[in-house]
Parts: C-alpha cells; structure tokens; sequence
C-alpha cells in the first residue's frame, strides 16, 4: 500500500518543520500549508491528504474553523483531523472535538505520542475506506439485481430467457441460478383440461382397445 | 539559581534523530528556521506592544511560545509563557522588564544555536 498523505498546517516554521520530519520518519507522505486559508484549498480537493494536523491559532482561518468548512463538505471518506493545541487550553481542545476535529495533541509535540495518534487515524481512515469500498461492491451488485428484474429477454413461445451469456436457459434454472429458488412440477387446472386429460384419454382408448383384441 | 541548559540536551537529540540517512541535516534546518523566523516575531510583538494592541501581543507570544518549546529552550519558553498570559489578560502595564526578558533570552538562545551549528 503506498503510504498515507498526511497534512501538516501551522504557520509557524519551527514547529511545522519539526512535526512534518516525524511524520516523515514514521514512513507518512508529508504536505505542508502555513496558514488556515492554504489548509483549506488543500483539503477541499477530490482527492484531499487522509490526515490532517491542524494548528488551533493561525492567521486567517483557525483550526476549529477549516474543521468545520470539511465537515459540511464532505466526501464518503472523511479527512482524520487532529488538532494541534497548547496544553493549557482544556476548553479550546472541546470546542474543536465539538467543532468535529478527531483528536488533538499538544504542543510542542512528543514524536512518539504525535505519531501513535497519527497511527490510529491512520487505522481509522483503512477502516473506512474498505467499508466505503464494500457499500459501493453491495450497491453495484444490487444495481444488477435491479436490471435483472426490469429487463429480462424471455422467448414468447417456449418461456425460455436469454441470460448473460447469451444462452437459452430454461425458466427453472435460470432462477435457480440467480435467486436460489428451486421448483416442483405440477400443473394448473386449464392445463390439466388441456394437455393431460387428452393424453390420459388417448392411453384409456389404446388399452381399451388392447383388451377387447384379447378378448376376440 | 544555577541556569539550566539553554537547549534541553534531549530535545536537541531527539531532533539529531529524526533525520532519515542520507538527507539534509532536519535538527540543523529546525534551528536555522529558528534564527530566520524568532527575530521577526519578536519585533511584530515588541511593535504590538508600543501599539498597545494585548491581542497581537498574544498572539506572537503564542508562536514564540511553540518555536521555543520545539527546540527546548526551556528559559525562553518560561518567558513567552508569561507574555502570552500578560497577552490574553490584555494588561500591557510594565511590559519592558518582559520584553527585556525575552531579548536577553533569545542572544542566549542564539548564542547556544551559534555554537551547535558551527
């Protein structure tokens, strides 16, 4: 798997660089923004970073802020966002969790607390993006379904139906096979008085007919 | 009270380690950010100050304050510490002996910065 892309935006130098060369050590693609503005033309994109380390006060546009722009915007795999606050600011660090921020991490940053909670988002947004991936499998296979049901070319003689492959199947397996439903034979009434009782009374004449040779 | 170290030793390793084998130097790149960017912030806070403008002042002491934590300048850190606090209060009375502070903490800083990256 080729390695997650993570966002680093805070518009001071020191600490950008320093958070940025962590996450690369831990094995992370590493972008940067140096301000809220730029953060926020990175992630609004098709294809945004999985991750994203926001700093809570930059110029512009803060932190809590670009959370919020993402969370009204998003896509079916969303951004992990982890806020990077200073640790005196318990009340700031509830307003972003509310403002839909994932996690935060004081600063300056201990590299190994940094990255066991970039780790977890990493496992979090793996986990989202295979059950993303299998609602999509399950909505393509039910569209089929769908198709099945709508427009199914049937002989008008022998009730016949043309599956995928292009080939007569009889009614019976051709439902067998797509639905698991399995038939008995019978017969209707109408058919009965049509093509059973003729038959039956044809085999009565015969060995009517059989007996009295006999009994010449 | 005997001065600590300018630097925290293991902060400044832990930055000696992060850089992957066979490229650029990241603890030296982090401290000449260090010198390009703290002077500039120091002057836009000693600027909002003579302005008298608390929330300006608080938020460059805010920068300062993560630059300096970064590189583990523990004595400079203490004092952006108390100027982000002054900041937040808005109270910018008797503000030089701060400022002074913060001056006489960054030639430190400088100085220790100096000597590591010759």
């Amino acid at each position: 798997m080729p390695p997650l892309r993570v966002l680093v935006a805070d518009d001071e130098p020191v600490s950008r660089t320093v958070v940025g060369a962590m996450l690369k050590k831990a094995g992370y693609e590493v972008s940067f923004a140096i301000d809220g503005e730029q953060a926020w033309q990175q992630l609004a994109v098709r294809n945004p970073p999985a991750i994203a380390l926001l700093d809570w006060e930059m110029p512009g546009l803060a932190g809590p802020e670009v959370v919020k722009r993402i969370r009204a915007s998003e896509e079916q795999t969303p951004t992990y966002i982890i806020l990077l606050t200073s640790r005196d600011s318990s009340a700031d660090i509830v307003t972003g969790l509310k403002a839909g921020a994932n996690d935060y991490v004081t600063k300056p940053a201990d590299e190994d607390e940094l990255i066991a909670r970039v780790n977890v988002g990493a496992r979090v947004v793996e986990l989202q993006t295979a059950l993303a991936d299998r609602v999509r499998n399950l909505e393509e296979a039910l569209a089929n379904v769908k198709a099945l049901q709508t427009l199914l070319p049937m002989c008008a003689y022998c009730k016949a139906i043309r599956n995928d492959q292009n080939y007569w199947e009889k009614v019976e397996t051709y439902f067998h096979d797509h639905s698991g439903v399995s038939f008995s034979h019978s017969y209707c009434p109408t058919c009965y008085d049509r093509f059973v009782k003729p038959q039956l009374d044809a085999l009565d004449d015969v060995t009517q007919g059989q007996r009295s040779q006999k009994g010449r | 009270m005997m001065p600590g170290p300018v630097l925290d030793p293991s902060v400044i390793e832990s930055l000696r380690q992060l850089t992957p084998p066979g490229e650029p130097d990241v603890l030296a790149e982090v401290l000449q950010l260090f010198l390009e960017d703290v002077p500039l912030r120091i002057e836009k806070l000693r600027g909002a100050w003579q302005a008298g403008d608390a929330v300006e002042v608080q938020r460059s002491a805010h920068s300062l304050k993560g630059s300096a934590g970064n590189i583990g300048a523990t004595d400079l850190l203490a004092v952006c510490r108390l100027l982000d606090d002054r900041g937040k209060s808005g109270d910018l009375s008797n503000f030089e002996g701060l400022v002074a502070s913060l001056d006489a903490e960054y030639a430190r800083v400088e100085a220790e910065i100096q000597r590591l990256i010759a």
